[in-house]
Order: structure tokens, then sequence, then C-alpha cells
């Protein structure tokens, strides 16, 4: 008998979190600092703007085409719609692009938090253990995942804005002027970057499973896409209130800077951006443990008669490696662009010609 | 109990029953050769266990006998030496009766005055009773016994489990029936104010051993037959009863379900407490958190009652179960109703700084030491600097050192009688602390966060759930040593997971928080005014969700 107390569906409340929290991962850090290479003072509010405009709107996509096919996960949604064998190739892109994502952000999570937290401890043992936590995550279900968004997504969202409250104090006016001076193909090279930092609603193509509900997922998904974008404009505009163009330009985690600006009265803490790396870790976390979990679904599907366990097993020390494969910062870099032009082709521009062709079969896609 | 493998004696009655009563009378005579063979059998083998079987085997229902009966009783009970028998004559006849019990389970005075005395004294005697024992045995059970008779049987099984609950039995010559009469009096404790659970205000009773006292005391609180009272047996040895409790209509069908699905499953010698079922029903036995409650309260077990949620009770223990458990709910004491709501949200939020204070602040003291430095004041990491010179142990040995000694204080002041109790707590606590320091083993500020850790631990009103953060508090120390902040996340992290993915009887552990139930947040960290309390958590699916009418 089935315990009706159990609830193994996504709320909207789960679906907003979960892609607001995917998006906010790491591109946060560098935000700023990709944008004003490429405008003028705080012109860069524009490409923001633009970039979560383009997010919205394969966000919407994305969502009508999960809404299509309630409960059901990518590789089924293709193979309704094309066949099995594109399904398996499609799903396998999605897994790799995913597994990349992964391995990236490991070794982004080490190599930061050596360089704020740590003087001695090597770089490798960091992202072991984290590899370790992330493989305890994705041994258990998957609604646990989604779950944790609810706990730790608030959390960063109070101390985001807590650092932007507590640095009212050194606003400079004239660090935003002037305004919109930037030419348009700067803007439109900063968009460019901006929309690279809007990836993540596609763990929603996955997810889908979670959510039963017919023609509910779309409008939560784009809430979740609009959070993110109010957040990264806020950022962006109280970095350049703060530090200028010119200073953000030159600081490589403006955002962290941010947070070791913030005097706290009473001087209890003399460093702020101790709370906010504890809940960036976390919320990185959070988004690496569902990219994962995805990741492996998707091989699932791929091979349906793997153990989840073994599939963990295989995958964790291939990510560890190609983790560690870019040596310095800037070959990690052009490795997380290239890992996001991958991911964009993957999980935005398939899923949408996707739609579009169930949108041509009509109403085929539902028998 | 092999007693009901005897199926070729019920056949055989059964096929003699037709007969007539003659045939019948043979076949006592038959079951009695049988029984006297049986025990010439157990002579020989000295007490063989095979042929104990054997015997009990025949003896099944009681024969007409009075003095086989009480010989076969005393055998299959073993020759106890507690047994009081007192063989009487029925007044007003020729007829004998026994009266057998236990003597330390039932009340013997009650007997006598009861059962004994109407009996004997009794004048008359119809004519039909005279000449028909079973007659004579409705005639006592109707008219001279003034105790309640709870059955009438003939079957040796339901006799002995009667008779070793306490009650009392009535064989009467000539009747192959006997008459249960109850007069359990088990030496039990009177009903005082729980010792663990004490509170500044509220009412001063707690649970006692007796499960019907604490039926009863249930049944003060909540006046409707709603009142569902499940019994069941649990132990095969110990045969005790347990209870499992809701309210029909309020508690989700199936959440009780589930839970009579469990407690049916067990299959155990003999539960020495309630704790013992909590663990052979919890979901997970190796998660660090209880996922039951346990309360010797019964205002707690109304008030949960009334939630939605099913309680536990055991017979010989004042600990009753309480499920299902979430996080949020360790946080909770009743007493944060009883008092106006400002003062109890805010003693909700304190407990909820107590619970990080003792999974944490140990930890960052060691990360703080030995990685972040900068994560403080200057001033305040040159005092502390400074108060550690002469300290030979790196921080996180120092900090084990300490905590592990509270750990131990704690248990030996619990183990101790009170007034020397008290002793260690002055010993350990300021002489060890101080001496310690002077000895330049710990620093003073470390002693300070052991203190802190220690009063914060207690201040969990849950003692169980209290135990299981110090338990966690040790491993957080631990990665800090290893890992400063950055471990200290991570473990974090594991333990939320690990919270997440934990359930208690199918309800998520941390119910209202994820997956998250808005309505319930008003009943929380925070404790709104009781006026907007009017519906009933909605985590737990309760069949009737307003408590209260909005005024």
């Amino acid at each position: 008998m089935k315990n009706e107390l159990i609830n193994e569906q996504m709320s909207n409340k789960e679906i907003v979190y979960t892609v607001s929290n995917m998006i906010i991962g790491f591109g946060i850090l560098t935000l700023p600092n990709t944008i004003v290479k490429t405008t003028v003072s705080s012109d860069g509010w524009i490409s923001v703007l633009l970039g979560g405009g383009v997010a919205i709107l394969f966000a919407w996509l994305i969502g009508k085409l999960g809404e299509s096919f309630p409960g059901e996960h990518y590789h089924t949604m293709v193979t309704r719609i094309v066949n099995r064998q594109a399904a398996h190739i499609l799903t396998l892109c999605f897994t790799l692009y995913f597994l990349l994502f992964v391995s990236y952000q490991i070794r982004g999570v080490s190599t930061i938090t050596r360089l704020y937290l740590f003087d001695n401890t090597p770089e490798e043992f960091i992202g072991f253990i984290f590899l370790l936590v992330l493989a305890y995550g994705v041994a258990g279900p998957s609604i646990a995942l989604v779950r944790l968004n609810l706990l730790f997504f608030p959390v960063l969202v109070c101390i985001l804005l807590a650092i932007v409250i507590l640095n009212i104090g050194s606003f400079d006016v004239h660090h935003l002027l002037p305004v919109l001076k930037s030419d348009f193909t700067g803007i439109l090279q900063a968009s460019k970057e901006t929309i690279l930092s809007y990836l993540g609603v596609e763990i929603m193509l996955f997810y889908n499973i979670f959510v039963f509900k017919k023609k509910k997922a779309t409008a939560p998904i784009v809430y979740g896409v609009m959070i993110s974008t109010v957040l990264y404009l806020l950022l962006f505009i109280v970095v350049i209130a703060v530090f200028g163009s010119v200073v953000t330009e030159h600081t490589l985690y403006p955002i962290a800077e941010l947070a070791k600006e913030v005097e706290v009265p009473g001087e209890v803490f003399e460093r702020f951006e101790f709370f906010f790396f504890v809940i960036w870790l976390i919320s990185l976390f959070c988004t690496n443990v569902m990219a994962l979990d995805v990741a492996i679904v998707g091989v699932m599907s791929i091979f349906p008669k793997a153990r989840r366990i073994s599939i963990i097993t295989a995958l964790l020390p291939l990510m560890y490696i190609i983790g560690l494969l870019p040596s310095g910062l800037y070959e990690l870099h052009i490795f997380a662009d290239w890992i996001s032009y991958f991911g964009i082709g993957v999980a935005w521009f398939i899923p949408a010609l996707l739609l579009l062709m169930v949108k041509l079969k009509g109403g085929r896609a539902h028998e | 109990m092999p007693l009901t493998t005897s199926k070729p004696i019920y056949g055989f009655e059964v096929f003699l029953a037709s007969n007539g009563l003659l045939l019948q009378a043979n076949v006592n005579v038959w079951i009695k050769k049988r029984w006297l063979e049986t025990i010439k059998a157990i002579d020989w083998f000295g007490g063989n266990a095979l042929d104990m079987k054997h015997t009990v085997e025949t003896m099944d229902v009681l024969s007409t006998d009075l003095y086989e009966n009480l010989k076969a009783l005393n055998t299959l009970l073993n020759d106890p030496s507690d047994l009081t028998t007192k063989v009487i004559a029925v007044g007003g006849s020729k007829y004998k009766a026994a009266i057998v019990s236990l003597e330390g389970l039932s009340d013997q005075l009650l007997l006598k005055e009861q059962v004994i005395n109407p009996i004997q004294q009794n004048t008359s005697m119809s004519v039909e009773s005279l000449l028909n024992p079973t007659q004579a045995l409705q005639d006592i059970e109707n008219q001279m016994i003034s105790l309640q008779v709870p059955a009438r049987t003939g079957q040796w099984e339901t006799i002995m489990s009667f008779l070793l609950s306490g009650d009392a039995v009535l064989l009467l010559d000539g009747a192959d029936e006997a008459l249960m009469i109850k007069s359990r009096d088990w030496p039990s404790r009177s009903i005082e104010e729980p010792q663990t659970e004490a509170l500044v205000r509220g009412p001063r009773i707690g649970f006692t051993e007796s499960i019907e006292t604490n039926i009863s005391l249930l049944r003060r609180h909540i006046k409707q037959p709603e009142l569902m009272i499940m019994p069941h047996t649990i132990g095969r040895r110990s045969k005790q009863t347990l209870c499992i409790v809701y309210i029909k209509g309020i508690a989700n069908s199936s959440l009780v379900n589930e839970v009579e699905r469990r407690i049916k499953s067990l299959n155990l010698d003999y539960a020495p407490e309630s704790g013992t079922i909590e663990q052979w029903i919890e979901d997970s036995s190796l998660s660090p958190f209880p996922q039951i409650l346990n309360t010797e309260r019964p205002d707690k077990v109304t008030a949960a009652l009334l939630q939605g949620k099913v309680a536990i009770l055991l017979d010989g223990t004042p600990f009753v179960l309480l499920l299902p458990f979430t996080f949020v709910s360790l946080l909770h004491s009743p007493e944060d109703y009883y008092e106006r709501w400002v003062i109890g949200s805010l003693i909700r939020l304190l407990r909820l700084v107590a619970v990080f204070a003792t999974l944490f602040l140990p930890a960052l003291y060691i990360a703080i030491l030995s990685f972040h430095p900068g994560m403080i004041p200057f001033k305040l990491v040159v005092s502390i600097a400074a108060s550690r010179e002469g300290v030979p142990f790196p921080a996180v040995i120092e900090a084990l050192l300490m905590e592990v000694t509270l750990e131990l204080l704690r248990e030996a002041g619990i183990r101790l009688p009170k007034p020397i109790g008290q002793t260690i707590g002055i010993v350990g606590g300021l002489v060890i602390g101080e001496a310690a320091v002077q000895a330049g083993i710990v620093s003073p500020i470390m002693v300070i966060i052991v203190a802190l850790t220690a009063i914060s631990s207690f201040a969990i009103p849950s003692f169980s759930a209290g135990i299981s953060f110090r338990m966690l508090r040790f491993i957080t120390m631990i990665s800090a040593s290893f890992l400063g902040l950055y471990g200290i996340v991570m473990l974090f992290i594991m333990i939320c997971l690990h919270l997440i993915r934990l359930h208690s009887f199918g309800v998520p552990y941390l119910a209202p928080i994820a997956p998250s139930f808005k309505g319930d947040w008003k009943d929380m960290f925070l404790r709104v005014p009781v006026t907007w309390l009017t519906k009933r958590p909605v985590f737990m699916k309760p069949g009737d969700t307003h408590r209260a009418k909005k005024r």
C-alpha cells in the first residue's frame, strides 16, 4: 500500500528555487568583471537585461516542451518526438555537457576556496573532498536534491541582499555615470557573456519527471530566471557603484571583494566574506549535485540496466581528472566558455527545435 | 507454547459431543489415563522436555475433577512458589471450589471479601444447580461473586494467560469450565511530575508504568469516542500490552496503517522499554537523529494526538512514543503554547541557536584558530593567542580533550546518587576546569567554549535529540581540524542532505521547510498567537484540518 504522506512531486516553489539556484552558480563571482570589459561605466545593465531576456525566452520554450510531456524526462521526450536513436544521442550530449560542467566547477570551487580560505591546503585535496560529498549527494533520491534548494536558496538571497545593504555606505553615484555611452557592439559582446551566466534552466528538462501538473510548469521556470536576472542586475549595479568600472575590470572576483568591503556594525566579524563563502559554497554544491544527478539520470536512461552506484563510481574519477586538466585560471576560463557554448547548443537550441517539431506534428505528442 | 497443536482431541470431542454425556465421561477417563501415563514418563526420563510437551498437548482442556485440574495447573505452571490455592466449600451444596491466583499479582484481600466469603456464606442453591455443575458455576458467577468476570473458559491456555496477568481463577468440582475473576493488583508507582521533562508552567502529571493509568490519563483529556486505543500483544514470552492511540478522523489513515503494519511485524521475546519498540520500527537505524519522540507528559501526548500524530503506549514504561517526528518539533516544548506567544517564539529561536552552537561552536573555534584567524577581530585573535600561550597541544586536541571530559562528567553525574552528583558537578566543572587552565593544558577560552556547548546541548527539549547533536559535534570538530571552515561547510551539507532524505513513517523529516508547507510555518521556529493557529499541521495530512474557529 502506498503511503500517501510521501510527497514525490515538485511544487512551484521548488521549481522557482531550483532554476534560480542553478543559474546563480559560479557565474555570479565573475559576471561584473566580464561585462565591464566591453562596456562603459554602468551601461552593462543593458547586457544583463538582454541576457536575461534571451534566457527567459528559452526558459519559456523549455517549460512549454516540458508541459507537453508531463512526468517524463528528456530521453522519453525525444523518443516520442523523434526516435530512440536520436534520444540516445541527444541525452548523451546533454549528459556530457553536465559532466563537463561539474568537472569545471569542481576545479573552480577548489581554486577559489584555496584563494580565499586556505594557505597551504592543495587544490586537489579540496576538490577531492567536494567530489566525495557530491557522491554522497547523488547516491540518494533526486527529489531530495531538489529540496535542498528550499533550505539554502533563501539564505543565499538573504546574504546577497545583506552584502548590498551593508555596502550602502560606500556607494558613490559618480561611479555609475556617465550613462548610455557604450557602443552597441560592446553591449552585444557583453550580452554574449551574460547569456552564458544564465545557463541552468535546462535542468528542468530532466526534473520534469517530478512535474505532473499540466500547463503549470512554465510560469515558475520563467519566474526562476527572472529572480536571477534581478539579482544579477542588483549586484552588478552595486559593484559598479562601490568600485567603479575601472577597478571592477581589474578585479577577478568583484562580488567576493564586495563581500570583503562589508563592515559589520560592532565589528563582531572582521571579514564578512566568510559568510558569503559559506553560502556560496553551499549554493554551488546544490548546483553541482543537481547537474551530476541529471547526468546520472541521463546515463541511466541510455543504459537502463546499469546500477546507479556503479555509474557514480565510474563517472567521478573521470570528472576529477577532467577538472584537473586545465592548467591555470586562463585555461580554466577558456574551458568554461567552451562548455557554455556547448551547453547553449545542446540544452537550449535543440530543445527549442524539438518544441518546434512537437508543434508541427500537432497533437501526436500526447498519444 | 505448543498448547494449540492438539487438533486430534478437538476432533474427538466434536465427534463425541453427538454421542451424549456418557461417552464424554469415558473420554475424560481416557484423558486422565494418558495424563497419568505421561506423569510417569516424566519421572522416568527426569523431566525430559519432549515428554513435557507431550503432556501439555494432552492437557488442552479442563477435566471435571477438581484435584486433577489443580494438579494439572501446577504442572503447567511448573510448580510456582507464589501460586495460592484455596479450596472452599460452596455454601448450600456439596460442591467444592478452588480459587487459584498468583500471590503478588492479585489482591488477596479483595478476593477474600468479594469472592471467598460470599461463596462460603451462601445458604441455598436451586435444585437444578445442585444436579448440574455447569449451572452451579453460572449461579456462582451471577449471584455470589461481586467482582468482574471477564471470561469463562475451559481452555488451559486462556486460563494461564489470565492467571499470569494477575487474575484469579475459580475452578468448580464437576464443571469443565473455569471463571476468570478480575483481581489484578500490580505493584505500581503513584502519579508524579516527570523528572526529565519538568516545566515551569504546565500540568504536574506524568505517565506511570501502568498502561491502564496512562490510558486513563489520556481519556481524561480527550473525552470522545473517536480516541482510538488499539491493543496489541507484544513479546512472545512477556505478553505485554501495547496500545496504538490516535484520534479517528484526525490522524491520517495511511499513517495509522503504516504504524500498525510495523507493530504487527514485531516478533520478539520481550520489550523492556518503549525504546526497544522505537528501534524496531524506526525508518533508519543508521541515522544519528531520533525519528520517534518519547515523552512522559500526558499533555504533550494529547496535543500531539490532536495534531494528527499517533502515540504508542507500552505496559511497563512511562515513556510514550509519539510519531511522526520532525526536525522542527525537536525545538518544541509544551511550554511554548502555555506562555504568551512572544515568549514562546523567542525561546524557540534560542533553542535554534542552541542547536547550532552545540553542533558548530567547538568546530568553529578549531577552524578559526588553525585556519582563519582573520575571521574574527584582530584584538580577539591577540587575546586568544595570548591565553593559549603555553598550551602544548593544537586546538583540535585541546577541544577534544575538554569535550570528552565534559561527556564523562555528564555520564558520571547521571549514574551517581543525587547528592554526590552535585558534588561531581562542582568538582568537574569548577575544579577540573580551573585546574586544567592553571596547569596549562587548555586555554580559558576553550573552557568557555566547552561550557557554552554543554549548556546549549541541554537547552534542546528532547534529550535523545540533544544526544544526536552532541555526537555530531565530534565529527564537525574533526572535519574542522582537517579543512577548517570548508570542512565544516561540507559536513553541514552532508547533514542537511541526510535530513532531507530522512523520513519518519512517510513524513519528510524536515517537513514544513522541505517540502515546504507554508501554512505550518506559523508554528515552526516562531509560534504566532494562538488565535492565528486555527489549522492543524498540514504536512501530516490530517482528516479534519480545523482545530479552532476564527473569531
